[in-house]
């Protein structure tokens, strides 16, 4: 059985659960059953959701002292489910909180856990998982030992979670019998907060509009903008328009810049200079607009468009609307 | 606001190149041979780490390092690969004509294939076990000199050198961390600052060393790594060709040396005192690759680094005053290079020994003036290097009246050691370019297309920002740009009289001519892309570009170069 | 406060690593080490809460020989000393053999605070910090963009940063370990002085506990393949971007 760890926030499910969710099925291929679990206080309406999905069962942990996440609470409630459902691999998606406590987790259990795993391989419990390594320029295929569970982080965005399969029927929801001892919980934490943001972070980007030289003018830079907002995407540069100062260089995608993987970049008038592919070339779908049918930017492109980006770029946009 | 440092040392070596190492390695084996009082010493040096700025062929000629170190196997010396065979071939445009015989200077028998990056890595770890302070990422920028000459003497005292400043931002203002540049105070400084050491600059100008020199003359060499098919090629087999690309009216060649497992190590090498204003040496590598010849060997391979580093090629005669007050110079910075050998650093090591001795005599006796100091010339002048830099002083002179005028005068200086041949007056590359008009007449030209633009394929010919890199180089987008341009001469007269050849000479696409929007071009500096090789502040025809050390620890990343 | 930074030394940041022969690491000829950036950032906040509250830095690293070059680069910063558990077999271990490696040593230094970086940039698991805290039975707490400590309330508030700008203070007694997150402080240089008094600082050298195995394996490396075929959408401008758009809504989904 595997165990799927999901993740809500104040009742709202983190998208990256049905990732998890799909990577889960992937590897069952339907021979092994599924469950997911999900923990906080008042999180019946995520299990709602969650049910719907083609799994075994949803098992649930609502108390008071998950109001706000803690790593300790949280690794002695999902440490017992773990011993109460017995799976042979836990799934979790890789994403900050997971970050703060799966490896506690792991190592209480005392099992091997692999992190931001883009891939599974084979079926079952003898599983490989895909891996990047150096910052994305190589991926490993790494295998597990030790008993099981095995546990698991996975990437978010390397599973599509609209390929997360629906039930015929909503699974049964479970509340699972889980003490906290609260006298051990040293963790205690305030209400998250929002700052505005500081700086531009693209890494978290889904979407990104990147412009390059193809722009000729900081005038045009309007013309990226639109685009971006279009797609609703955040706005990047290849490291010629930053140099030029039109835009600031925490926009920059490259080498010297920022190493992006989103699930779509769109690349408007760059050539694709290996500066700037080395910073982008892992992002899921990648679109090339460009004047010179030679340019290397098609060679990493999923769609290429040779043309004129002020004639395409309006059209897009026209088309986006619609 | 951090305060200045200072340090006090006997002896300070600029630059942990073979020069620079083998200074303070002779200096420590100098105190142990005779005791005393310990010497202090420091060495400084740009790359953050030994040999990562080192980028030669190379062969090396052991001789020097039988010297001074004579237990070098072992302690493991990476000495690569023994020379097995010598080829030399001159190229046509799709033929090649192989020299029955190699003539003498070319003979390697006895040297070694090796990376010049991983030997000076080996270097500095014999330095390092002998407990001197090897300071990484420190480059100098400043030769500090004695305040206000004492009445009757002449030249300034070198006092010592100021690193360059961290922490700067591109706006000129300090950014959080910011470090001022340390003050380092010998006794004795030597400064072994490479080929065109932009400290050595200093001293040239400042106390006019080069004076009673024929000018210093360079040449820019670009080597790539590449992995070949294992079989393809014997280990040791060292190829050198003359010939195409290359027209009569330039100087240069190439080198082919490989290594085992496939490794190979390629470059092309072009005199600076090219007459084309619409040259680029670049080019001119990426048409030999081009060759049958060398495709063919290149065929199925891998691109694996990319690097380019401008030679001192003037020789003998081009030597500066070795010592001032306080001061001595060694190795490339010296231009000590045998240019018809294509070898350097055994002269570097050489000349960084007999300062390493120089300096030791003249801390123990108190008295680091020019006239003890002289002694380094003496020691030069008796050594190896005189022996064998002396017959060939002339070669690349020579060149200067051509390929048949230059290969008859080298021939004739083999055979009779240089003995009643006629000294010949240097040039100063730079002003060997000609004009646009003078070269090409009144037709007009896109000057910002080179005359030998190549074909780039991206598998056996790359462009220069592939190139830059696959050099590894890196630096810090917010620091100030670390070339000096005086941009209104590229904003006036320039790009008629010759077309910005910049953008053309700098192998690494740091110079590009873009458009100012007013329908004109302006000067970008992409001051990260740069490879530290000095070509431009060589090459530039009105003088005005000045190479200065970006923040330290920055530049290219030679592992295996 | 007596503060531990675990320091990773790892590839410089290699643009095209080359693979071994077996394929299951890079080449080692070819790599140049420095020290793991976001190390360097912990390294910071520690140095800066010594300078606040006196006490000393510990540098504790785990690696072969090669390690003691980002040790020595370290304590060039002003670290105090060091603690390198030395061991061949830990080139290129994963986080959690590297967190075993460490546990017993720093558990007998009884540090008040443990800091490091949330992640290696060769391996990126970011796993070291949380598994060596659990392995020391001391809280932790990860992405740390503010350290506020109180050593004489035995106290500890953090600020943490959570996805799409959101922020959380958390409080925890110490002793504790936190992972900081990158940037969050200028670095500074080592000055001359520092390069040479780091070559008179201790650094102890402890051998690695016996029966250390990894749990994991790395079956291969390999580039990450592209298999996919350029799809090159003609047509008039307004009849590409409807194809264009048609294929990212049906085909890639990513609108």
């Amino acid at each position: 059985m595997i165990l799927v760890i999901a993740e809500q926030k104040d009742g709202k499910l983190n998208r990256a659960s049905w990732e998890a969710i799909a990577a889960a099925q992937q590897l069952s291929g339907g021979a092994m059953p599924i469950k997911v679990a999900v923990a906080g206080q008042g999180v019946s309406g995520a299990a709602g959701e969650l049910a719907q999905a083609a799994v075994a069962e949803v098992i649930t942990v609502d108390h008071a002292a998950l109001a706000h996440y803690t790593p300790d609470a949280f690794v002695q409630v999902f440490q017992q489910v773990i011993a109460q459902a017995s799976p042979a691999l836990v799934f979790l998606p890789h994403t900050y909180q997971t970050r703060d406590f799966s490896p506690t987790l792991a190592t209480r259990l005392d099992r091997a856990i692999v992190t931001d795993v883009i891939a599974v391989k084979g079926s079952g419990s003898d599983a490989t998982f895909a891996r990047p390594m150096f910052q994305g320029k190589l991926t490993a295929d790494v295998k597990l030992q030790g008993p099981a569970p095995h546990i698991a982080t996975i990437q978010i965005g390397a599973f599509r979670a609209d390929q997360a399969a629906k039930g015929s029927a909503p699974a049964p929801i479970t509340a699972a019998a889980v003490t906290i001892d609260e006298s051990k919980l040293r963790q205690r934490a305030e209400a998250p907060f929002q700052e505005a943001k500081q700086a531009v972070d693209l890494s978290q980007a889904e979407r990104i509009v990147s412009v390059g030289r193809g722009i000729k003018s900081l005038e045009n830079i309007a013309v990226a903008e639109q685009l971006a907002k279009a797609f609703g995407a955040e706005l990047a540069a290849s490291r010629p328009i930053c140099d030029n100062g039109w835009l600031p260089m925490e926009r920059q995608i490259g080498s010297s810049g920022q190493t992006v993987a989103p699930k779509l970049y769109v690349a408007l008038g760059i050539s694709g200079a290996i500066q700037h592919l080395v910073g982008m070339k892992g992002s899921r779908t990648i679109v090339a607009i460009n004047k010179d049918a030679e340019a290397p930017i098609f060679e990493v492109a999923d769609y290429g468009i040779q043309g004129d980006l002020f004639e395409l770029a309006p059209a897009i946009i026209a088309e986006l609307q619609k | 606001m951090a305060e200045r440092e200072t340090l006090e040392v006997d002896v300070l070596i600029v630059g942990a190149g073979p020069g620079g190492l083998s200074a303070a390695l002779r200096l420590a084996q100098m105190q142990q041979a005779k005791g005393g009082e310990p010497l202090s010493i420091a060495v400084i040096e740009k790359g953050r780490e030994a040999g990562i700025h080192q980028l030669s062929g190379a062969l090396l000629d052991p001789s020097t390092l039988h010297d001074l170190i004579p237990d070098f196997a072992a302690r493991g010396a990476p000495l690569g690969t023994p020379v097995d065979n010598d080829n030399i071939y001159f190229l046509t445009e799709t033929g090649k004509l192989r020299l029955p015989i190699t003539p003498p200077p070319f003979q390697n028998h006895g040297n070694h294939i090796i990376s010049l990056s991983s030997f000076t890595k080996w270097l500095a770890a014999q330095v390092e076990a002998e407990g001197i302070d090897l300071f990484w990422g420190f480059p100098g920028q400043h030769v500090l000199y004695e305040d206000a000459a004492a009445p009757g003497v002449e030249r300034r005292r070198v006092i010592g050198v100021r690193t360059g400043d961290r922490g700067i931002g591109k706006d000129g203002k300090p950014k959080g961390a910011f470090e001022p540049g340390a003050d380092i105070h010998a006794k004795v400084t030597i400064f072994a600052d490479g080929v065109r050491g932009h400290l050595t600059k200093q001293l040239y100008s400042q106390l006019e060393i080069g004076i009673a020199s024929e000018p210093a003359q360079f040449a820019i060499g670009i080597k790539e790594l590449w992995d070949i098919p294992k079989d393809r090629l014997k280990p040791g087999t060292v190829i050198h060709t003359l010939g195409y690309p290359l027209r009569e009216e330039e100087f240069g060649g190439s080198w082919l040396y490989a290594m085992a497992d496939g490794h190979v190590s390629i470059g092309f090498v072009v005199g600076l005192d090219y007459k084309d204003p619409l040259f680029d040496p670049h080019a001119a590598f990426q048409h030999f690759k081009r060759h049958p010849f060398i495709s063919s060997i290149l065929a199925d391979g891998q691109l694996v680094r990319y690097g380019a580093k401008a030679l001192p090629e003037g020789g003998w005669a081009s030597q500066p005053s070795l010592f001032v007050d306080g001061a001595l110079i060694v190795g490339d910075a010296a231009n000590f290079v045998n240019s018809m050998r294509l070898k350097g650093i055994h002269l570097a090591m050489r000349s960084g020994m007999l300062a390493g001795e120089t300096a030791f005599d003249a801390i123990r006796a108190g008295d680091s003036s020019s006239a003890a100091l002289k002694a380094y010339k003496t020691r030069v002048d008796a050594s190896p290097i005189k022996t064998e830099l002396y017959p060939v002083r002339n070669v690349h002179q020579a060149f200067g009246a051509g390929l048949m005028a230059g290969g008859a005068y080298a021939g004739i200086a083999m055979l009779t050691r240089g003995a009643g041949l006629p000294d010949l007056a240097g040039h100063f590359g730079h002003r060997e370019m000609k004009t646009i008009a003078d070269y090409y007449g009144l037709a007009k030209r896109d000057i910002l297309v080179a005359s030998n633009a190549a074909p780039i394929d991206r598998k056996l010919t790359f462009d220069k920002v592939t190139g830059a890199h696959y050099s590894g180089t890196h630096h810090d987008e917010n620091q100030p740009v670390h070339l000096l341009v005086q941009t209104d001469v590229c904003h006036s007269v320039c790009g008629p009289e010759y077309g910005h050849p910049c953008v053309r000479f700098c192998p690494a696409n740091v110079y590009e001519m873009v458009d100012n929007g007013a329908g004109g071009l302006r000067l970008q500096i992409n001051a990260s892309n740069c490879v530290h090789c000095k070509t431009c502040d060589i090459m530039d025809p009105y003088g005005v570009i000045t190479w200065v050390a970006p923040e330290g620890g920055e530049g290219p990343s030679y592992d295996g170069m | 406060m007596k503060i531990a930074v675990c320091i990773k030394q790892v590839p410089t940041r290699e643009w095209q690593p080359r693979l071994n022969d077996a394929k299951t690491w890079v080449r080692d000829q070819d790599v140049s080490y420095e020290m793991n950036e976001p190390d360097a950032y912990a390294l910071e906040e520690s140095l800066r809460l010594r300078e606040k509250h006196g006490g000393e830095v510990v540098v504790c690293s785990a690696g072969p020989s090669r390690v003691q070059q980002v040790i020595r680069e370290a304590l060039a910063r002003g670290a105090d000393r060091a603690l390198h558990v030395e061991d061949d077999s830990l080139a290129a271990a994963d986080a959690v053999t590297a967190a075993a490696a460490l546990a017993a040593a720093m558990a007998e230094q009884k540090f008040d605070l443990i800091l490091t970086g949330l992640q290696s940039d060769d391996q990126g698991h970011a796993q070291f910090g949380p598994v060596l805290a659990e392995k020391l039975s001391i809280p932790h707490s990860t992405i740390i963009m503010e350290v506020n400590a109180d050593p004489a309330a035995n106290s500890l508030r953090v600020k943490r940063e959570l996805e799409g700008g959101w922020f959380q203070y958390v409080t925890m007694p110490l002793p504790a370990l936190l992972t900081i997150q990158s940037g969050i402080n200028q670095l500074r240089y080592a000055t001359l002085k520092g390069i040479m008094a780091a070559k008179k600082k201790e650094i102890a050298k402890v051998a690695a506990p016996a029966g250390l195995a990894s749990r994991q394996s790395i079956v291969q490396m390999y580039a990450p393949q592209k298999v996919k075929q350029t799809v090159m959408i003609g047509g008039s401008p307004a009849e590409a971007a409807k194809e264009l758009v048609k294929r990212l809504r049906e085909e890639a989904r990513v609108l």
